[in-house]
């Protein structure tokens, strides 16, 4: 074993973990906001408002992450739109999250009991008012656990942007092995830091759960 | 137009597919009245109260409240509904307590009670947490504020329900069946605060197996089967001396916990009709005749 290799290298790495980072947060964030504008369109009583939703949610859960962002990268600056690498890997990963990330809130907000919004109905308050009062702090409950799956998936497939050329995390590490003909080392680093950082995740789902949990 | 009507119900139809349940309701309740919708499991009470503020949405007919219209049936037949914000404004002053309580799990009793004063009428936090713990100390749970839903018995999460409405200062209060969820040693608190707002003179209108609380405290009796009101009149006159058949078969259910006769059954034989138990719960009864 030589971890000399990796050693050196650390500088490099580190940079790659930062840009994978924030492909990561910046595609958490889209995703999640578009995901949540879809999973109220889709529960939307205006018919080609929930179709519209329908349809989106079929499109980029039904596509290749892969290709998403290739015809983010290589397509649209053939219609005009150049995007930098980065932008464009934010671009494929934040519509993928944003399918993916709509069902699993819609599903909990149908999950919250019918009693509360005819609750807020009779109240008076405006349907706006209580989701966001009433029912989606109700739903987070039900939602945090396959959110936080789908949002570790996310963190690993911000791997597939080496292909569109973002220097992130798996790109650089890629460099040190094919400067240095050692496999074994970097390969390991890599997989153990994106452990590391899946491990945040799965604890930070523990902390939300017992935040979010009904007080009996 | 007589003023002291607060609610006007007619020609009421309600189907959810091919089953109707509602089928032609006309009742209307006067301020300061309260009135209890009696009727056996699936008759449509629930259905009925759930129309006053369009929580359902009826298939035909008109409501209205306190001299606003929430629906309507047009010329050509088909429903017109008041716009939103106006059944937002109606609502505002029609409280409703459920059976299922639905206060909100994630907020203390204080929370549930606060919230829509502030987000509704607009009321600051301090005015509407001062109110608040009035009414929670008025249904005896001034020590609960702080407390969770879950951390309630059903007598008292059903209790914080009636000042979570009340907050909202109504002008008519529905109640839904509001002690079948509990148990039944604690349905007396609940019956309890019941009583004492009729005798502050809030409108009501009751759906409720209890028959006990409807001969004490209802102004007047609806009795509801298959759909329509098949017996009205002051609580006396339905509970003690009920002139329809299918009335005289459910008071015997519910009294004696005795079978009720299906629809297309031959009538209960008038003989003894005015069941045995009732002369214990409608005072003066025994007037009654056979």
């Amino acid at each position: 074993m030589d971890w000399d290799v990796v050693l050196e290298s650390f500088p490099l790495i580190w940079k790659g973990a930062s840009k994978t980072l924030s492909l990561f947060a910046w595609s958490l964030a889209f995703g999640t906001l578009a995901g949540l504008a879809v999973a109220l369109m889709k529960l939307s009583t205006t018919k080609s408002v929930s179709r519209f939703a329908t349809l989106f949610s079929w499109l980029f859960r039904g596509i290749p992450l892969l290709i998403l962002l290739f015809f983010a990268f290589f397509a649209l600056p053939e219609v005009g739109w150049l995007l930098s690498p980065f932008w464009a890997a934010v671009l494929g990963l934040s519509l993928w999250t944003a399918a993916y990330q709509a069902e699993v809130i819609r599903s909990g907000i149908i999950a919250v009991d019918l009693g509360q919004t005819e609750a807020s109905d009779a109240l008076g308050m405006t349907r706006s008012h209580s989701m966001k009062r009433i029912i989606l702090p109700q739903g987070i409950r039900i939602m945090l656990p396959p959110f936080t799956s789908n949002a570790t998936t996310l963190l690993k497939q911000t791997s597939l942007a080496t292909l569109v050329t973002v220097p992130e995390m798996t790109l650089l590490t890629q460099r040190i092995f094919s400067n240095n003909f050692k496999f074994i080392e970097p390969i390991f680093v890599l997989a153990m830091i994106y452990l590391a950082m899946t491990t945040v995740l799965v604890v930070g789902q523990q902390i939300a759960e017992r935040a979010f949990r009904l007080k009996t | 137009m007589n003023s002291d009507v607060l609610v006007r119900v007619s020609g009421l139809h309600k189907s959810f597919g091919d089953s109707e349940v509602l089928k032609g309701i006309d009742f209307e309740v006067n301020r300061g009245e309260v009135v209890a919708i009696i009727g056996p499991s699936g008759s449509g009470k629930t259905t009925m109260l759930r129309c006053v503020n369009l929580l359902e949405r009826p298939t035909a007919g008109r409501i209205e409240v306190d001299s606003r219209v929430l629906c309507e049936e047009l010329p050509d037949g088909s429903m017109s509904f008041s716009k939103k914000a106006e059944i937002r404004a109606i609502r505002e002053h029609v409280g409703m307590v459920f059976q299922r309580f639905n206060l909100f799990p994630h907020f203390t009793a204080l929370e549930n009670v606060i919230e829509a004063p502030m987000a509704v009428k607009g009321l600051s936090r301090s005015d509407a947490e001062a109110r608040a713990h009035e009414l929670l100390e008025s249904v005896g749970l001034g020590h609960k504020a702080d407390s969770y839903p879950l951390q309630l018995s059903g007598g008292q999460q059903q209790r914080v329900a009636i000042a979570r409405a009340l907050a909202m200062d109504p002008a008519l209060m529905l109640f839904d069946e509001v002690t079948s969820s509990v148990d039944p040693e604690l349905a007396g608190e609940i019956l309890q605060v019941m009583k004492r707002l009729a005798q502050e003179g809030m409108t009501m209108l009751v759906v409720t197996h209890e028959m006990g609380f409807a001969a004490e405290v209802a102004d007047r009796v609806l009795f509801i089967d298959h759909g329509l009101i098949v017996e009205e009149g002051s609580a006396k006159q339905v509970l003690a001396n009920p002139k329809n058949a299918r009335t005289r078969a459910f008071l015997r259910a519910v009294l004696e916990r005795a079978p009720m006769a299906e629809e297309g059954d031959p009538a209960p034989e008038p003989a003894g009709s005015s069941a045995p138990g009732l002369s214990q719960i409608v005072e003066g009864s025994d007037d009654v005749e056979q």
